[in-house]
């Protein structure tokens, strides 16, 4: 009897709601399905193959929930279950696996002179890679030549996965909000490109969502994924190129700076015993001292000079000499060049005992041609920093050459780019659609793209970039 | 005074056009320095390797096992296998499977393919067997942590050696084909990329396209129709002399001639290079010196030498004026007479 009235009761109350507490009710339930479906896709995602079961529990969610979001992803690519997992009694369970090869990342890092690019899956690893020499100074509109053609390249090489994105670690100041969500970034502070609308022209030549940090802290975070947790929490990556720069990571976050371009160690000023005057202008800069250009300028002079025979012989064949002939020539007993790398060595590590002494690295990772040039280098940088840091800070403390080298530039532009693409606030965005190229925000990035490459009359609202600091 | 280009070099343009697979600086075979220590711990250890190719049939392949023999020879140690995987990922996956449970003291490979390959090759570093490899490190595989150095060619100045051969045979406005191969494989890539990249820049006149085949013996078939569809070509440029050679063969059934270039100077593409009917030019590779120098590599590897990451011989630029000298230089054989005399022409 009490059921009977309970019932009555509860089709009164059904009958008795208005319309919009309908539409209410629709909404709650959209939002309760896009959050599932987020929350299952990031149980998937960052755990690997998992059983039906374990997203229940890990997700808080029931069965038939979870069955329906599961059949809602498997339908949009985005999960399978083709494989099964071990028997606990009775039949064996498949096996939940995020498919990495949904979709793609176009990725690009570049210095002064090379640039590297690859292909990247939903997981960040690259499915190919590819480097080569560019001309110092390249234009704008050259630099967005070459980009189309080698992602083109890699987009025809590499089969039919539908590419979600575009990111690039780019040579110079690169101005961005953390979570700044779907827009571009500002590279107002490197006018060729800027002028040149790179960024605006790549979105709309490839129709994906773009974004791009410094090299530097790109290759940062593409070093992360060949450490340990904790060696990574608090790490400072050196990239010894053309240009001398690092990144941080502080508590498992990459410090950015105001203008997005913390990490310019290569004009710190190493006193006044040196006079090279820096592409900056300024006199003594570390890079202009020991960077690589110096180095291999150094190089070139003792070769002249019959200071080195091996370097003397290494330009009569080549014509040149390069910093990994100076390293070269140190294997063969070459003592001008080993003396050369170790004082430059030493100065490096003189200006990283400095970073020790403010920051308390766990780890320091060198990267770049100079640390390729063999163990002289590294092994002066290395007493450089015990000499001039506060014991305390090293006595843990490693410092290793990189084990990526150029590849961690394309491994971190593809994590920048997917750490945006499944951030809560995006993935919820974009995971009833099926596809973050429906997303409103990139919807509208990509409009304004092609406004501003085709050269049509603005519509008076805002382009989405950030602004200046 | 002493200037730089703005770079990691000072003086003209480095020997080596190309960078590594994680863009490394490329390095010479000198780079590779045996001590006579080390070479008397090598011979006394008596290495034994195992060299796993993708194919063993091709000229290309025939003197990289003879150049990996000598050198091996010199250091005391013996090929005690050679596996020919006939262009199949499946075939070079079990063979690497096998090798591993050999227990040689290094492989020497070149593998092809893409991330099914790299699982498996991270098997023989894992079971701590020495590899060098030739030509190719897929993706995922990291020097230092899965192999110990990559020798190869300088492939990209192999493509731009390729283009600049080409571009004589190349009327104003004309359009010239990539016959490219499909399967993930960095020295082909390289070739393609570089080849692409100087006729942007130094005939932007001249139209690109591309086709691409998944095995040698099927190129002919795959570049027919591609012709059929393209009847105004005025040249190819092919990746490797083998798939050349059947690309030659179409084109010669045909009346319209096309210019060839292509990469390696087997000895099918040095006689239709005499023939100078198709085959322009080649780019060559030096086959059995690359083969020395990965041997050498591996002896430094197991005798705890440094070794380069990445290793590389320059590509030597073959027309009908040198073809019979530099044949004699890379083919480990004599050049016929027939080479000799159109050199001497």
């Amino acid at each position: 009897m009490a059921v009977k009235s309970d019932l009555g009761q509860e089709a009164s109350r059904a009958l008795a709601k208005t319309p919009r507490d309908h539409a209410t009710d629709r909404v709650r339930a959209f939002e309760a399905e896009r959050q599932s479906l987020a929350s299952i896709l990031t149980i998937i995602r960052n755990g690997g193959p998992t059983t039906r079961l374990d997203i229940e529990r890990n997700a808080r969610l029931g069965r038939a929930v979870v069955v329906d979001r599961l059949e809602t992803l498997a339908n949009f690519g985005l999960i399978d279950d083709r494989d099964v997992g071990k028997s606990v009694g009775g039949r064996a369970p498949r096996l939940v696996r995020f498919r990495p090869e949904a979709g793609s990342v176009l990725v690009a890092n570049m210095d002064r002179d090379t640039i590297g690019v690859g292909l990247a899956g939903l997981d960040g690893q690259l499915v190919l890679e590819h480097y080569e020499d560019i001309d110092a100074g390249m234009s704008g509109d050259a630099l967005f030549q070459r980009l189309d053609a080698l992602f083109s390249w890699s987009l025809d090489k590499s089969g039919s996965a539908q590419l979600w994105g575009v990111s690039l670690g780019l040579p110079g100041p690169v101005t961005s909000q953390l979570g700044d969500g779907i827009q571009l970034p500002d590279v107002y502070a490197m006018p060729d490109l800027y002028n040149a609308r790179l960024l605006e022209r790549l979105v709309e030549r490839f129709e994906a969502p773009l974004w791009a940090r410094s090299a530097v802290q790109v290759a940062t975070k593409g070093e992360v994924g060949a450490l340990t947790p904790e060696q990574s929490r608090d790490m400072l990556f050196v990239d010894l190129g053309t240009e001398i720069s690092a990144g941080f990571l502080s508590e498992g976050r990459l410090h950015c700076g105001a203008q997005g371009i913390a990490g310019s160690i290569g004009h710190v000023y190493v006193g006044d015993a040196h006079t090279a005057i820096c592409s900056c202008g300024n006199v003594g800069c570390l890079q202009a001292v020991a960077g690589c250009e110096a180095i291999a300028r150094e190089g070139l002079r003792a070769a002249m000079e019959a200071q080195s025979r091996v370097l003397a012989e290494t330009l009569h064949k080549t014509g040149a000499v390069t910093v990994a002939d100076i390293g070269m020539a140190t294997r063969f007993g070459d003592t001008f060049s080993a003396d050369l790398l170790a004082r430059s060595g030493r100065l490096i590590g003189a200006v990283l005992a400095t970073l020790v002494n403010v920051l308390n690295p766990s780890i320091i990772v060198i990267g770049g041609e100079l640390a390729q040039t063999g163990d002289i280098c590294i092994a002066a940088i290395r007493e450089g920093i015990y000499r001039h840091s506060q014991p305390l800070l090293t006595r843990d403390l490693s410092v290793v050459r990189s084990r990526l080298g150029r590849s961690s530039g394309l491994v971190g532009a593809a994590e920048v780019a997917l750490d945006a693409l499944f951030s809560t606030d995006i993935l919820e965005g974009w995971i009833t659609l099926g596809s973050p190229l429906a997303h409103p925000d990139v919807m509208r990035l990509l409009e304004d793209a092609r406004r501003v490459v085709r050269g049509k009359p603005h519509d008076g609202r805002p382009i989405a970039r950030s602004v200046p600091a | 005074m002493p200037t730089t280009d703005g770079g990691t070099s000072a003086g003209k343009r480095p020997l080596f056009a190309g960078l590594g697979p994680h863009g490394e600086r490329p390095a010479s075979p000198e780079a590779i320095c045996l001590s006579p220590e080390a070479l008397r711990r090598a011979r006394d250890a008596a290495y034994r390797i195992v060299v796993v190719l993708h194919t063993t049939t091709s000229d290309w392949s025939k003197r990289q096992i003879a150049g990996i023999r000598a050198g091996l020879t010199e250091a005391g140690a013996t090929i005690v296998d050679v596996i020919d995987c006939a262009y199949e990922a499946a075939t070079q996956v079990e063979a690497i499977a096998s090798v591993v449970k050999q227990k040689p003291d290094a492989v020497i490979s070149i593998p092809f393919g893409g991330g099914a390959v790299s699982r498996a090759f991270k098997a023989v570093s894992a079971a701590g067997i020495k590899l060098i490899l030739l030509d190719n490190a897929p993706s995922g595989l990291l020097p230092e942590a899965d192999y110990v150095s990559v020798v190869s060619s300088d492939n990209f100045g192999l493509g731009q050696i390729a283009a600049s051969l080409l571009s004589p045979h190349i009327p104003t406005g004309g359009s010239v084909g990539v016959v490219a191969y499909r399967i993930d494989f960095f020295a082909t890539a390289q070739r393609e990329i570089a080849f692409s990249k100087w006729m942007r820049r130094e005939r932007p006149d001249i139209a690109l396209t591309q086709v691409k085949f998944d095995t040698p013996a099927r190129s002919g078939l795959v570049v027919g129709p591609y012709l059929d569809r393209h009847p105004n070509l005025d040249g190819l440029f092919v990746v490797w002399d083998e798939p050349a050679v059947e690309v030659a063969r179409e084109i010669s059934c045909r009346p319209r001639r096309l210019a060839m270039t292509t990469v390696d100077l087997g000895k099918a593409v040095a006689d239709a290079l005499i023939g100078g009917d198709i085959v322009k030019g080649v780019a060559a590779q030096r086959p059995f010196e690359q083969g020395h120098a990965a041997a050498i590599a591996t002896v430094a590897a197991l005798t705890g030498q440094p070794a380069p990451a990445w290793i590389v011989l320059p590509g030597l630029s073959v027309t009908t004026a040198n073809v019979g000298e530099v044949y004699r230089s890379v083919g480990g054989e004599p050049a016929s007479p027939a080479l000799m005399a159109a050199s001497n022409n």
